[in-house]
């Protein structure tokens, strides 16, 4: 793999982490199976990336394609916390809506951001070679983000939120409002995914319509790759598995793709992908069947 | 003190299901009364209590809380007013969750969450002096995740996390039922204890006709949606399950047809 290939998959790996993050707080905490994600990633690019190539701050458009993201993920907490229409489902209805809303901001399928001030340009302008640009800005999104991530979980709202996701009823006793919890959770969850679509349009050079498919899926393998790597028994460990998760989900794929001799090319990317989170799923189950046969051999 | 005056509960209102769970069901319990429930199964009192934590609304009727009408109050707007204890040792505690944190979610009962730590330095030290009574060796083990624990430790913890704020009625689902003999008296030694300490108001729920007399002031029993009976004061002392049998037939004019409740 050359340094550029390798320099890519961590920069992506990076930006993905903040997906992972997102999807760490709904599958996880809230328990609550989120496909929004799907649209509210291609939602933070059509914002930030239509608002840059009309002249805005590219701080500001990056800002808009936050809160944009919150209010995704907050319409799909109204349709399940209030319409009371299934989680799932919800997030199902918001992401298809989210399809027609994306084509109507960028005004048409896709926008490219070549030329443009973005938030990279001023970094691009310090001299440093091209590709290191994007990791090295990410690396420091990532981490804020990230503790900030660790101290919402451990403050006295997070503590709620994670109660709301393992036993409702026992936190309502408790006097939390889960509804509100959900609302805030879901907002805040996809507003880490467009960020991390906003950042991805601009380090790419484009926004394109079709580029959330599938994010839920790389995102989950993020997650389950990253606990099936290492102990995730506090709150610490677990947010540093989703980042560690999703760079090691990138690396595993440029290195099959680039490895001639397994033969596969970038078509087969989802098909490795889906192969993959299958895997990562079944291995605990596998590994304590393995542990059972040989104690009864034993 | 807690007052529920004639209040309605419906399952499954207009369907061939329907259920009249609560019809006209009237309660006043004073400040520092403890109080049990007896009731075959179908009688109405988990619907009771259901009602009086918000988990279920009710037709019609008023239920007020010190002195606050909570009728069209949720569940976690109530919380402040009401504590709970619930009979699975599952369904009270967060498994996933360590112990402190179990009861720093219960120390904020009542009051608003913000940003701030939630499991502070100065709460441990008070988590571990209360643990500490239960003399089960928690107290060294406040980082342990709740999972850990047996469903008998599990469930003086969550005694413990219901009594930590102040509260105007702690409700008591059978909390003993799914416990071994041996732990659920341990546990409700610890409920008499904590409730006279605390001089609290509380409405215990109990499936033993022989619980509900040996505990607390005053014995209620529900039959179809009503209070069949309810004895206090010096017509309770001396009482024996036959006699509760006795006022059962003569209130309510038929046998008792649930073996179950003579058996606990």
């Amino acid at each position: 793999m050359s340094e550029i290939a390798f320099l890519g998959a961590i920069e992506t790996g990076l930006l993905f982490g903040l997906v992972a993050f997102g999807i760490f707080i709904s599958f996880r905490i809230l328990d609550f199976p989120d496909l929004t994600v799907d649209g509210s990633f291609p939602l933070g690019a059509a914002v930030s990336a239509s608002m840059i190539v009309a002249g805005f701050n590219p701080w500001l458009a990056t800002a808009l394609a936050v809160v944009a993201g919150a209010a995704a993920g907050l319409v799909t907490a109204w349709l399940n916390v209030k319409l009371k229409i299934l989680h799932l489902l919800a997030s199902i209805l918001t992401m298809i809506a989210l399809y027609s809303i994306n084509l109507r901001i960028m005004g048409r399928p896709n926008v490219a951001l070549l030329g443009e001030e973005t938030l990279l340009t001023p970094l691009e302008n310090l001299g440093l070679p091209y590709y290191w640009v994007a990791p090295l800005a990410f690396i420091v999104v990532v981490l804020v983000v990230g503790a900030l991530l660790v101290a919402l979980l451990k403050s006295e709202i997070g503590l709620a939120m994670r109660a709301t996701g393992a036993n409702p009823r026992m936190a309502r006793a408790q006097g939390v409002s889960t509804a509100a919890m959900i609302l805030l959770g879901m907002a805040f969850s996809n507003a880490l995914v467009a960020l991390a679509g906003s950042l991805f349009a601009q380090s790419q050079g484009s926004a394109d319509v079709t580029m959330g498919v599938g994010v839920i899926v790389v995102g989950l393998a993020s997650v389950i790759g990253g606990e099936a790597l290492m102990s995730t028994r506090t709150i610490l460990l677990a947010v540093v598995a989703c980042l560690l998760g999703s760079i090691f989900y990138r690396l595993v794929i440029a290195f099959a793709l680039n490895a001639d001799f397994i033969g596969l090319k970038a078509q087969d990317l989802n098909l490795v992908t889906a192969v993959m989170v299958a895997l990562a799923i079944v291995m605990p189950q596998i590994k304590a069947n393995l542990i059972k046969n040989k104690r009864s051999a034993a | 003190m807690i007052e529920v005056s004639d209040i309605h509960v419906t399952f499954a209102q207009g369907t061939p299901v329907e259920n009249h769970a609560l019809r006209g069901l009237s309660i006043f319990i004073p400040e520092g009364e403890f109080v049990t429930v007896i009731g075959s199964n179908g009688a109405g009192k988990s619907t009771l209590l259901n009602a009086v934590s918000g988990e279920i609304g009710i037709d019609s009727g008023a239920i007020r809380v010190g002195d606050r009408d909570v009728t069209r109050q949720s569940t976690e707007r109530r919380a402040g007013d009401v504590a709970r204890v619930f009979q699975d040792p599952m369904a009270g505690t967060c498994e996933n969750l360590t112990i402190e944190e179990n009861l720093a979610l219960a120390i904020k009962r009542g009051s608003s969450r913000g940003l701030g730590w939630a499991v502070r330095r100065q709460y441990k030290q008070r988590f571990q002096q209360r643990l500490k009574r239960l003399g089960l060796g928690l107290e060294q083990r406040l980082e342990d995740r709740m999972g850990l624990l047996s469903g008998g430790q599990r469930q003086a913890v969550s005694l413990l996390m219901a009594t930590l704020q102040p509260m105007q009625i702690l409700l008591l689902d059978e909390h003993t039922a799914a416990l071994d003999p041996k732990t659920a008296a341990f546990v409700l030694e610890l409920t008499r204890e904590i409730i006279k300490e605390q001089n609290l108001t509380t409405l215990m729920v109990t499936h033993s006709m022989k619980q509900a007399l040996e505990v607390g002031q005053r014995t209620l029993m529900l039959h179809a949606g009503q209070v069949a009976f309810d004895v206090a004061g010096d017509k309770r002392q001396g009482l024996e399950v036959k006699d509760l049998l006795a006022l059962f037939e003569r209130n309510a004019g038929e046998e008792l047809a649930d073996d179950s409740l003579l058996l606990g």
